[in-house]
């Protein structure tokens, strides 16, 4: 049941999620839109293609977007699925996790400063930028957790997480709110970046696979989802009860990624993108959400410093 | 021990022997030498190391030193191992790296003898255990190396940055005379295993030496805001030297620093908060400075400042675990701390080769006039590559699995319940995941930048890939990047000895949970791979039949290809240097004509150390006002100067006659 669940979210969560946002984004602007599933479609032709290579390249902007694809997948295997518990899980699984998304941001960086282009580097800047922010507000919100609970590992953190315990419930609406800053960000949603066009200066993720066609490019369509249904399943185990029944469980997921991918696509179709000396201040929100909710479990939790 | 200390003097003789040769032998010479040393040195080393065998042997020599006990305990092994390693692989590399210069203008025959007399000394400091004879080689090592910084010593800067990291060590070195001389007069005796009664038991005064330790050993590791010799000594001195120096020496000064906890047992706990808050700092400070770097080595010596941060929180934790009575992470600590020691090594010592591969083949350290080296040194570049990704903790690579111990044990910490501790746990959880964050800001500026891309500027000539001599060392720490980044149980069961040298209790419950976390942690690494494996042929099979066109760069249109429209390093670090400004301060000095119509306009950039600025300069600057009061002693005026001897001699006179 589990296997069979987490292969559909592998196979066609990423790309419902995609076109989730699209649709909602139609729907506002008066539009039909798209099929729901046009990203898989898109997904399946990129890879019957063939490829563009500039010469100014190397072996890294060839592996960079089989790494990230691994990454992506990979990390989904770490996180728990509610009432199931996740694949591979030890004690600091987490640490594991946000590393493993940085090693292919790393190479997706030096991917783009591989090509040359002011505009893939200008891209790479920014985003190594922002990580640069999101990185300690996640590891603050982690750190949180694994204070409430005294546990190190997803799994475990996630199943001594009692909403009876008082302050939890305020503690779960922090968290929530950081995460799906987290996920704008890591998605590189609005207010962050827009997706929709690559040739503005102030892009960050499109700019940078500018130069990405053929199955490489399906690679990142599909980790660029991937990200962002990993985060929200990350969200949605802080939500969902632990006591559920998994099916009642799995329904609850799958509504909660809905729910956030919905989210997305109303924020883009009512805010335009934020200026670009703005987005830190932005982001720096999760860092404060973070810390408020630290605070809430130092001082009225665990009582204060003695 | 007798073979140890007979491995040592090899390492003399081969600087001796290799004055009176020329050429080509001179070099190899050595280098037998070197190899010799290690057959008598390692086998005693991992006895030590892995049988827990430790060696003594008491040495008499004349007043004041009396009888120097030279002990090799697992501590003292572990050193041991990376020093004599370390100095043979910085050996194989300066042979070939030497090649580049003008035997005739430059003293190779000093090179190699004070080569030889720094991996000896650097030998004895760590199982020398007389606080004289420890004095007296840990100032061999600074002079000897201070020497070998000065090799181009022809360039004004290479003579300023030797000087400077001269009075550095020197300074340092005051405070150790100081502590242990202090020390001494507590005990009555030279010998470390008379401390370790007293020095924990003092109240204030442990508290006063341990500082006084600190900041003498501090100074040599690198801590801030003793580490402003690091960014001047590394980019002057050759890279066989640089790696040697940032790779194995400056480790000295954090086995100074283990050694010194070892002999004072459970530390206070307001010393474990400081040099764990230091260390973060210190941590913090280093790799903001490096992102600003334009010169390669002066970023690698900044982010030795980061990585020696990383150490210390190590040695902070364990501190804390100590102080707080928790098994669990004073194990974590210590083994971060000791693991990240070998780790930085490793990686490090690749680093500063391949610095010296990219300025011989170039002619410049400066990555804005570097790019796209890859495509001319394809091996050096790969090997790179790896280690800018193991020192940017990366998974996969060894660099990551001691931040990994040094992430869990304060993770672990934190469900003790003491909340200035867990404070100070959160801010040590983000503020490492800050550092890690901000190396992949710097490293994949400086990998990017230097290898990636297209050339910024003409070579003078095309850059060749560098011969078996520089690359047999990187490949030698590449093997051992890749084995502890994906088999981290093995190194642990082997430094298993030291660190329960820390811990005060038995603790085998704990050290076992370590061991399943990292078979765990491994067992997720080998899958990581094979789902690498799988997309990689997924790729390999979609594109068989598929037509791989070259193209031009897509630049949105733009046709013109010009190496000018690339992003440079500084562009590439700016919006996060902006977002950091008051803590690296850049000076921005554009120079314009006053002409009518246009003309050249020269725009110039230059960035502050911080620390250097508010604590360094200011500091120096008392000093020197306070040693100007007798700068009249000296007036360059021979009259006053026969005065002196004049006074000199009539006080004399009246002593002799008054005792008399």
């Amino acid at each position: 049941m589990l296997i069979l669940f987490q292969i559909f979210i592998l196979f066609f969560a990423p790309f419902l999620f995609l076109g989730l946002i699209n649709r909602i984004k139609a729907i506002w602007a008066g539009r039909k839109g798209s099929p729901i599933l046009q990203p898989l479609y898109d997904f399946l032709k990129l890879l019957k293609k063939d490829e563009v290579i500039s010469k100014t390249t190397s072996l890294v902007f060839r592996i960079a977007p089989t790494f990230n694809i691994a990454a992506v997948i990979f990390a989904f295997l770490l996180i728990p699925i509610p009432s199931f518990g996740s694949t591979i899980s030890f004690n600091g699984d987490f640490i594991l996790f946000a590393y493993i998304l940085g090693l292919s941001k790393f190479l997706m960086v030096l991917a783009a400063l591989d090509t040359g282009s002011s505009f893939e580097g200008m891209g790479a800047s920014r985003e190594v930028t922002f990580s640069s922010i999101v990185e300690p507000a996640f590891f603050i919100l982690i750190g949180t957790l694994a204070l409430l609970t005294g546990q190190t590992s997803f799994v475990s953190i996630f199943s001594l997480l009692n909403p009876s315990a008082g302050y939890t419930e305020l503690i779960e609406i922090l968290f929530s709110v950081a995460l799906f800053i987290m996920i704008l960000t890591e998605g590189s949603r609005v207010p962050v970046d827009d997706p929709n066009t690559h040739l503005e200066l102030t892009m960050i993720h499109e700019v940078m696979v500018l130069d990405y066609s053929g199955p490489d490019l399906g690679f990142i369509l599909y980790s660029a989802g991937m990200k962002m249904v990993l985060l929200s399943t990350l969200a949605a185990n802080l939500i969902i009860p632990e006591n559920l029944s998994p099916a009642l469980a799995i329904i609850f997921l799958v509504v909660i990624i809905s729910v956030t991918s919905i989210l997305i696509g109303i924020i883009e179709s009512l805010m335009a993108r934020a200026r670009m000396s703005h987005v830190p201040q932005f982001i720096f929100l999760m860092t404060a959400l973070s810390f408020i909710a630290f605070a809430v479990v130092i001082f009225f939790i665990r009582g204060g410093i003695r | 021990m007798d073979y140890f200390l007979l491995g040592c003097l090899l390492f003399v003789i081969g600087g001796l022997v290799a004055i009176f040769f020329k050429g080509n032998v001179k070099g190899i010479s050595f280098l037998l030498f070197e190899v010799a040393a290690q057959f008598l040195i390692l086998p005693t080393a991992f006895n030590a190391l892995i049988g827990g065998i430790g060696t003594e042997k008491l040495i008499s020599f004349s007043e004041p030193i009396g009888t120097a006990a030279f002990r090799l305990d697992a501590l003292s092994a572990f050193f041991v191992i990376i020093i004599s390693v370390g100095s043979l692989l910085a050996a194989v590399y300066s042979i070939g790296y030497l090649k580049h210069y003008d035997e005739k203008k430059y003293s190779f025959s000093s090179f190699y003898f004070f080569f030889g007399v720094l991996a000896a000394s650097m030998l004895l400091v760590v199982v020398v255990q007389n606080a004289i004879l420890f004095l007296i080689v840990w100032e061999l090592m600074s002079v000897s190396s201070f020497f070998l910084v000065g090799f181009e010593n022809e360039k004004e800067e290479v003579r300023k940055a030797g000087i400077y990291y001269l009075i550095s060590m020197q300074i340092g070195a005051s405070f150790l005379i100081a502590a242990f001389a202090w020390l001494s007069s507590l005990t009555g005796s030279y010998d470390f295993n008379t401390y370790k009664n007293i020095l924990g038991t003092q109240g204030t005064v442990s508290i006063i030496l341990f500082l006084l330790f600190f900041i003498g050993f501090g100074t040599k590791a690198g801590f801030v805001p003793f580490h402003t010799w690091l960014p001047r000594a590394h980019p002057a001195a050759p890279s066989g030297v640089s790696a040697i120096m940032s790779g194995v020496m400056i480790k000295t000064g954090i086995y100074g620093i283990l050694r010194i906890i070892l002999l004072s047992g459970i530390p206070e706990k307001g010393l474990a908060f400081s040099v764990f808050i230091i260390a973060l700092i210190t941590a913090i400070i280093g790799i903001l400075n490096a992102i600003s770097q334009k010169d390669i080595k002066k970023l690698l010596a900044y982010s030795s400042i980061e990585n020696i941060g990383i150490i210390g929180m190590g040695i902070g934790l364990g501190m804390l675990g100590l102080a707080y009575n928790i098994p669990i992470i004073v194990l974590f600590g210590f083994f971060g701390a000791l693991l990240h020691t070998l780790n930085h090594f490793l990686f490090k010592s690749i680093l500063f080769y391949g610095a010296g591969i990219v300025y011989q083949k170039t002619g410049t350290r400066n990555m804005e006039k570097l790019g796209g080296l890859i495509k001319y040194l394809p091996i050096t570049s790969i090997i790179f590559l790896a280690a800018v990704m193991a020192i940017s903790g990366l998974p996969l690579l060894n660099g990551f699995i001691s931040e990994f111990a040094i992430y869990l044990g304060m993770a672990n910490s934190l469900s003790y319940n003491n909340a200035s501790l867990n404070i100070l746990m959160i801010i040590g959880f983000s503020g490492l995941a800050l550092v890690g964050a901000m190396a992949l800001i710097g490293f994949t500026k400086l990998f990017g930048v230097t290898f990636l891309g297209t050339q910024r500027e003409k070579f003078e000539y095309q850059p060749k890939e560098a011969n078996a001599l520089f690359l047999i060392p990187m490949i030698f720490n590449l093997v051992f990047v890749f084995i502890i980044g994906l088999f981290p149980a093995t190194i642990i069961q082997i430094i298993s000895g030291v660190i329960n040298q820390f811990t005060q209790t038995n603790s085998t419950t704990e050290f076992n949970a370590i061991l399943t976390v990292y078979y765990s942690l491994s067992k997720g690494l080998l899958l990581f791979i094979a789902i690498f494996l799988f997309f990689f042929l997924i790729r390999y099979f979609l594109l068989r039949k598929r037509e791989i066109k070259n193209f031009k760069t897509w630049n949105c249109g733009y046709q013109l290809e010009s190496s000018r429209l690339q992003y440079t390093g500084s562009s590439y670090s700016l919006p996060f240097l902006e977002l950091v400004a008051a803590f690296v301060p850049q000076k921005t000095t554009v120079e314009t004509g006053k002409e009518i119509f246009p003309v050249e306009v020269k725009l110039k950039t230059s960035q502050h150390d911080f620390v250097e600025r508010i604590f360094i300069q200011p500091m120096l600057k008392y000093v020197r006002s306070f040693l100007n009061l007798f700068a009249w002693v000296q007036s360059g005026r021979m009259q006053q100067y026969i005065l002196y001897g004049l006074i000199f001699l009539v006080l004399i006179l009246i002593w002799i006659i008054g005792v008399r």
